[in-house]
């Protein structure tokens, strides 16, 4: 028994008022030093992506044959690669790259498992069961696994990676929506909106999408820290984004060749894929005490 | 008959230079016993009939345990082995050869005539299936003229059949042979023991008919599936020798303690084609501009770094050092003359075209080093790079506009112009089609004249540099690593033929 | 005197949060004997739970004691070390929660927990232990307590989880017993055998109890003094005859006055709620913390904070105008509130109910299904007949599991009915929600029980009101938008709060968002499903008389459900009693507490814990538990519980319905005059009062 069940202070819960919510939840997030590092940090990439082009002092094919395989220096942060290239810019260039590969992708998946997941949740019956058995059965291989299995048959590029974020998230977001679906169509205000003769539309998008969306951004914040990790790994195994793409996952595989001779040229990509998969896991983290969603 | 020199200069000097190995040899008193052990780190070895083999690992471990009829040394020279010498005669279509004595197989049966005829029989045969049966087509009867000579008849001159008879393939086995992977050859190692996934063990074959060979008392061929861990083994003592390996090995070997490290190269080359049968390649101005475009000692200098050989857009590299024409060059890169030669072209705005690359080697690199070295000359690469499955699969690579493809190295290098430049040769991915240059192969294919072939291939060469369909930025190179301690290691192009019994102990 | 058993001194206590200390309870002094039993009574948050867990030291990591002491037996708590406190949990102290499920280990059998309680604290050898679980299980009248020894939790009922609880309690012999609102997740007749216990039990071990509860009647029947706490502070304390015959404090009055007696109804005595709500701990008033509710302040309440009197030696009361309200020289009653008209009920029919059977399938595993196993239902309402007549108000009392809310459900057409007929207007409806008209939308509303979940959090107010006339009324956006401020004035809510969210709301705002909402379409028919069981009693009457308002004024028939048979008195003109899907006994509203009774009614009417210290009740209790619907009883559904059990005829056949003259119909095997000679009223009142 804990008191934050004490009926006493049932009344003196904070209800802040509307449009000063994202404010009060910006605040709350921040009390914690990990989740605010993980805002930080989740920013500053972001940033990179954006401002990534202008902010490069190299281009991202640039060789520069002189400066081929040198350590990282004043004129090259992070050194250059075997082919002469500059790998801060190509880090810099690559995040656009997976912000747009696995932000895309994440983007879709969500949007589309959700549809799902609240129609299957809140129509019920056999149409939520044949999709609901047919994402377990898609969920009963590791991700990593359905991805390979997937590009075998499209052939490695950008295109059949965005493909494949989207094919392998879409059944795990519609569970998630699903279950919150599940707990949330019982709810009185549901049967109420019924009885006020709401359309089935309406009570989906209308009175259920709200509840859906604080383990809708938890969920998507997760699901683009393992997009991002999907991606990288698909790159570092070959079969995702092709050279000379600066994608991370793919610098990480072509410079483990290399490894003995420009190790910076591996440190750097990888860093970049843990430092922001952390940050995003960290802000996920953050998003789910926030709003208290339960796992 | 008269003993008819092939290869001028080449063979003028090294023959002479063999026979005095040989005397030089035998005068320190023959039968030196074999001594020493060399371990060799290599991938795993899968097939082991001669006919079928090969990988690396199993032209070497067939090249230790079979003879060939005729070799090839480092030089690209042909040179004698089973057969003491040979004569052609005046027509260019009757091979003989008269075979060295007192050979014997492993089993201990005795070399004869018969033996060289049933191997090659079996090889041509095209009931078989082997590889070598297009190779051989033009053979129209192999006889046993003597106890100990065998002769071939051609239907047509072909002034490289001795290097088709030295084919990696063309191993002499015994013709009682009943499971031709049982390592039963007349070979300077017979094989004591063979773990598959492990090693394969050979021992000195003592009654090797060549005096002084083999040096090594043993040799062990240890497997392994990583480059890095062949490089680590070497590195640790575990191995004495590594051959074939990626450049950034190659690299971290050198000045290593106690390592010798050889590279040269070989006649392998990554080729860059545009096809010249539709735009833009239909166009001689494409293709020039591209050559214009391109900068190949810098791309020599990253994707290979440094290592190998600066190609000049022919097939006919360095190594054949018969036909190389060093005189000729392809053009130095001009980034100005190439823009106009484009604009001239039609391409003033640039011109925007999709690379195909294999997903291997080096193939990736030297896409994206095209990539920005045409970009100034206002040529847009969109890069796609493919599985190898995929690139050459359903002869897709033979469609595309514009890509890259790997080649290997060949014993001659008519061999390229034949398969991959001439009017509808079956693997012409440039689908060139040129009068003169198919004239000049066709008379550098045939003439049994060496001086005319010279010429021949001196003017394909400049052809090709000029207005060729293709840009070959450079020549591989073959690396190899041995411990010090090893005396009479030759790297060979193909690392696989390199020869185990000229190698000794210091 | 003696020591008290309990002594809390000045004590204050507080939470951390993140708006700073909240003050949960401030210098409260109170005394408990040995053997007294002290009621504690107040609404959410009044500081009665948070006192409850500082005497028990029980306050969590975030609640701590600010100032003054507890002292047990004359110890400091607060300067006991661990294992003294361990001893006090172990021995001195027992604690009975409201959620009995929850204090109970799942996955240990009910005769180990409750051996491990009595192997604290004594030195006796298994079977001896044994035989005291027995004992202890047989005490708290556990029927075959060797079965319910080895039973897990989950596999015995919520009532008998509360008795193995206070078997576990009894199990440390304590000498103080700290209940927690222990009856308040139990139905009516259970709740009355547990008090039953409860009293005899602190009779017979002369053991102590603090009893916290909002239950008004509970604290009357159980407890010797009572304390009224009102925002953190103690407000009254007295001996309970004393609480009840003259309240001093006008919130003491106020809590009283919002429950309805047995008997009272809306047309004669109307409730009167107590207004406004209780003030948030951030936030409160400098003056006296009432003064904002209380319809006796004056100038003085606003600016200064009264002191706790003693008016009798014997008396606490935190009031600047205890002494004119002793006198009797001004009343906190309030006279606002008029006795709401009840118009003659037009005869016509306006909803008729025929052979209603409303069923849920129990869900099979898989492997049943395979095997072939029939597919089986709960027949949560069977074979019902009901009629309501325009602007008629219907109360339906029962328990849980008598299928009253099912019955709702089905009217509406939230959940499909297997069989009957429903007509309304004339109209007969389709059994599923989504194949009614837009009209019959309009035409019948419902108001449902759960305030909290009645409107979408993430919906404005103004939203949720707008969309019936919007969807019902045919308004466009402009027309529906100019109504909400005139509804929320219907329900006595400013116009202002059109913008806020559900959040910001207090309950009671919340349900009458939702009545207003209801009352939007102008329903012919509105069903209000136990609307106020959610509600604090201060709360509750001022909504109970907001329907019974809006309702004359709109001209509409209500079905009014609710457990509570006073509530259901106070507002129906006809009562319905429902036992296991089926009606038992229906009739005008004025005669239900009046012989004859149907033996259920009888039960129910004895149960209920009046709020009146002085009333006489019959002790009539059920035994057993109500049997499921899964397999209802055969012939009359309450024969397996029946007092008035008469034998093979009530297994055997489905009982008759047996009308009296002035219009009461009794679904019973007993003729009705045997039952008028057999009993006698329930309820006597002793003359005072009403």
């Amino acid at each position: 028994m804990t008191t934050t069940t004490n009926p006493d202070l049932a009344s003196e819960s904070a209800a802040p008022v509307r449009g000063q919510r994202w404010l009060v939840s910006l605040r709350a997030l921040l009390r914690n030093p990990a989740h605010t590092a993980g805002l930080i940090i989740f920013i500053l990439f972001l940033l990179i992506a954006i401002f990534g082009p202008m902010l490069a002092p190299y281009g991202v094919n640039e060789q520069i044959v002189e400066d081929a395989r040198q350590a990282p220096s004043a004129a090259h942060w992070f050194g250059t690669d075997r082919l002469g290239r500059d790998v801060f810019s190509r880090v810099l260039l690559g995040a656009r790259d997976i912000f747009s590969l696995a932000g895309l992708g994440t983007l879709v998946a969500v949007l589309v498992g959700t549809s799902l997941g609240l129609l299957s949740g809140y129509r019920g019956g056999l149409f939520d069961e044949l999709l609901m058995r047919f994402f377990d059965s898609l969920l009963s291989l590791p991700a990593l696994l359905l991805a390979l299995l997937l590009l075998g048959t499209l052939g490695p590029s950008r295109q059949s990676v965005l493909l494949v974020i989207i094919v392998v998230y879409i059944p795990i977001v519609a569970r998630v929506v699903r279950s919150v679906v599940l707990s949330v169509k019982t709810r009185g205000y549901i049967e109420a909106a019924r009885v006020q003769g709401e359309s089935s539309a309406r009570i989906l998008f209308r009175e259920i999408l709200p509840a859906v969306l604080p383990a809708l951004a938890v969920e998507a914040a997760l699901r683009f820290s393992y997009a991002i990790f999907l991606a990288s790994s698909l790159g570092f195994l070959g079969v995702g984004v092709q050279p000379p793409s600066p994608d991370w996952g793919l610098m990480v595989k072509e410079a483990r060749d290399n490894v003995s001779q420009t190790p910076w040229a591996l440190w750097f990509p990888a860093g970049a894929i843990s430092i922001l998969v952390i940050a995003v896991n960290l802000l996920a983290d953050g998003l789910k005490t926030l709003f208290r969603v339960e796992d | 008959m008269t003993t008819h020199s092939i290869f001028g200069r080449a063979l003028n000097t090294a023959l002479p230079a063999i026979l005095l190995l040989g005397l030089v040899l035998s005068a320190c008193g023959g039968a030196a016993p074999a001594e020493g052990t060399l371990r060799v780190a290599f991938q795993p070895l899968v097939q082991t009939d001669p006919a079928t083999i090969s990988s690396d690992t199993e032209v070497f471990v067939a090249n230790a345990v079979y003879d060939y009829l005729v070799d090839v040394d480092p030089d690209s020279n042909v040179v004698p082995r089973l057969a003491t010498e040979w004569d052609i005669n005046d027509d260019g279509l009757t091979y003989t050869f008269p075979l060295a004595e007192g050979v014997s197989f492993h089993d201990g049966s005795a070399l004869t005539a018969e033996d060289v005829v049933w191997t090659f029989d079996r090889l041509r045969d095209p009931d078989n299936g082997y590889p070598t049966a297009d190779l051989y087509a033009n053979i129209t009867g192999i006889e046993a003229t003597g106890e100990l000579e065998v002769t071939f008849t051609l239907d047509q001159t072909n002034p490289f059949f001795l290097y088709d008879l030295s084919d990696n393939h063309a191993l002499v086995m015994s013709s009682d042979t009943e499971d031709p992977s049982d390592f039963n050859g007349t070979g300077p190692f017979v094989v004591e023991s063979y773990s598959p996934e492990d090693r394969i063990l050979l021992t000195a074959n003592d009654d090797y008919f060549v005096d002084g060979q083999p040096q090594l008392a043993t040799v062990e061929v240890i497997f392994f599936s990583d480059e890095n861990a062949m490089v680590d083994a070497l590195r640790g003592g575990q191995v004495d020798l590594v051959m074939r390996m990626s450049t950034p090995l190659f690299e971290s070997l050198q000045g290593v303690d106690g390592i010798t490290t050889y590279n040269i190269p070989t006649g392998g080359f990554d080729l860059v084609r545009l096809r010249a049968d539709r735009e833009p390649g239909n166009d001689p101005r494409v293709i020039q501009a591209m050559k214009l475009a391109t900068d190949r000692a810098a791309i020599l200098e990253l994707v290979q770094q440094g290592y190998g050989a600066v190609g000049n857009d022919s097939p006919i590299g360095p190594i054949f050092d018969a036909y190389h024409d060093d005189g000729v060059q392809a053009p130095e890169r001009d980034v100005e003359a190439a823009r106009a030669l484009l604009a001239e072209a039609g391409y003033e705005d640039g011109l925007d075209l999709t690379i195909h690359v294999p997903n291997s080697g080096g193939r990736p690199d030297l896409a994206a080093v095209l990539q920005d070295q045409w970009a100034d000359a206002g040529i847009n690469l969109e890069i796609s790079v493919e599985p190898e499955e995929v690139y050459y699969g359903e002869n897709g690579w033979l469609e595309v506009d514009l890509g890259i493809t790997g080649w290997g190295a060949r014993p001659y290098p008519q061999l390229y112009l034949d398969t991959m430049l001439v009017s509808g040769a079956v693997w012409n991915e440039s689908h060139f089609s040129d009068e003169e240059f198919d004239a000049l192969a066709a008379l550098a294919g045939s003439t049994l004249d060496d001086q005319e072939r010279i010429d021949a291939y001196s003017q394909i060469q400049q052809l090709l540099a000029e207005r060729g369909p293709v840009i070959i930025p450079y020549h591989f190179p073959q690396f190899a690593a041995i411990r010090d301690g090893f005396t009479g290691f030759q790297l060979e192009a193909f690392a696989g033929r390199t020869d185990v019994h000229t190698i000794g102990t210091e | 005197m003696a020591v008290p058993l309990l002594q809390l001194k000045d004590l204050s206590v507080a939470y951390r949060s993140r708006r700073g200390a909240l003050r949960a309870v401030r210098d409260l002094s109170l005394e408990i004997a040995k053997g007294q039993t002290y009621g504690l009574v107040g609404e959410s948050g009044s500081g009665k739970t948070t006192l409850a867990l500082a005497v028990l030291n029980y306050l969590g990591k975030d609640g701590y004691i600010e100032s003054g002491q507890v002292l047990f037996e004359g110890a400091d708590m607060a300067a006991l070390d661990e294992a003294g406190l361990r001893a006090l949990w172990q021995g001195g102290m027992a604690h009975v929660p409201q959620n009995p499920f929850t204090a109970l280990n799942p996955s240990m059998r009910i005769g180990e927990q409750v051996a491990e309680a009595i192997a604290l604290n004594s030195e006796i050898d298994a079977p001896e232990i044994e035989t005291r679980v027995l004992d202890l299980l047989a005490q708290v009248r556990l029927p075959d307590p060797a079965r319910v020894a080895r039973a897990y939790p989950h596999e015995i009922s919520g009532g008998q989880q509360q008795r193995v609880i206070i078997a576990i309690a009894l199990g440390r012999q304590p000498s103080l017993l700290v209940l927690d609102e222990p009856t308040t997740a139990l139905d009516v007749t259970t709740e009355a055998v547990v008090l039953d216990l409860l009293r005899e039990l602190v009779r017979d071990r002369d053991t102590a109890a603090l009893y916290v509860s909002h239950n008004l009647g509970v604290v009357a029947g159980l407890t010797d003094r009572v304390a009224v706490l009102y925002a953190s502070e103690l407000v009254e304390d007295a001996p309970t005859k004393e609480l009840y015959r003259q309240p001093l404090h006008p919130y003491t009055r106020g809590l009283l006055d919002s429950v309805p007696r047995l008997g009272q109804r809306k047309d004669v005595k109307p409730l009167q709620g107590i207004e406004g709500q209780i003030p948030s701990l951030t936030d409160l008033p400098s003056g006296c913390l009432f003064a904002p509710r209380c319809p006796l302040a004056i100038d003085q309440c606003w600016e200064e904070r009264p002191p706790l009197d003693h008016p009798t030696p014997d008396r606490r009361v935190r009031c600047h105008r205890w002494p004119e309200i002793l006198a009797g020289e001004v009343d906190a009653g309030r006279d606002a509130v008029e006795p709401i008209q009840v118009e003659d009920y037009q005869p016509e029919t306006i909803l008729t109910v025929e052979q209603l059977d409303v069923q849920y399938p129990i869900q099979r595993s898989l492997a049943d299904v395979l095997a072939g196993e029939p597919a089986r239902y709960v027949q949560v309402v069977d074979q019902l007949d009901l009629r309501i007549r325009s602007r008629e108000t219907l109360g339906v009392v029962g328990e849980s599991g008598s299928g009253k809310s099912s019955l709702a459900r089905a009217l509406i057409g939230l959940v499909a009915a297997e069989g009957g007929e429903v007509e309304l207007l004339g109209v007969q409806l389709p059994a599923r929600l989504d194949a009614r008209s837009t009209e019959t939308l309009a035409h019948l509303q419902m108001v449902f029980q759960n305030p909290e979940e009645a409107l979408n959090p993430y919906l404005t107010i103004a939203e949720s009101l707008r969309r019936p006339l919007r969807n019902l009324r045919g308004m466009s956006y402009a027309e529906a938008q100019a109504m909400v401020p005139q509804l929320l004035e219907s329900v006595r809510l400013p116009a202002e709060y059109a913008r806020r969210l559900p959040g910001q709301l207090s309950g009671g705002e919340k349900q009458r968002v939702a009545i207003a909402r209801a009352f939007a379409t102008h329903p012919d028919l509105l069903l209000a499903d136990e609307p106020v069981s959610a509600l604090d009693v201060s709360v509750q009457a001022n909504i109970l008389n907001l329907l019974a308002e809006l309702q004359n004024e709109h001209d509409t028939a209500m079905l009014f459900i609710a457990h509570d048979i006073a509530v259901v008195g106070y507002l129906a003109d006809r009562i319905a009693v429902m036992y296991l899907g089926q009606l038992m006994q229906q009739g005008p509203a004025e005669i239900i507490f009046d012989p004859p009774y149907h033996p259920y009614t009888e039960a129910l009417l004895s149960a209920v814990p009046p709020p009146d210290p002085f009333v006489k009740q019959e002790h009539i209790r059920l035994s057993g538990e109500v049997p499921s619907a899964a397999d209802p009883p055969s012939g009359c559904p309450f024969h397996t519980r029946c007092p008035r059990f008469l034998g093979d005829i009530c297994v055997e056949q489905e009982p008759p319905w047996r009308e009296t003259q002035d219009g009461k119909a009794i679904y019973c095997h007993i003729p009705i005059e045997e039952l008028q000679a057999a009993q006698s009223p329930v309820l006597r009142f002793n003359g005072e009062g009403d």
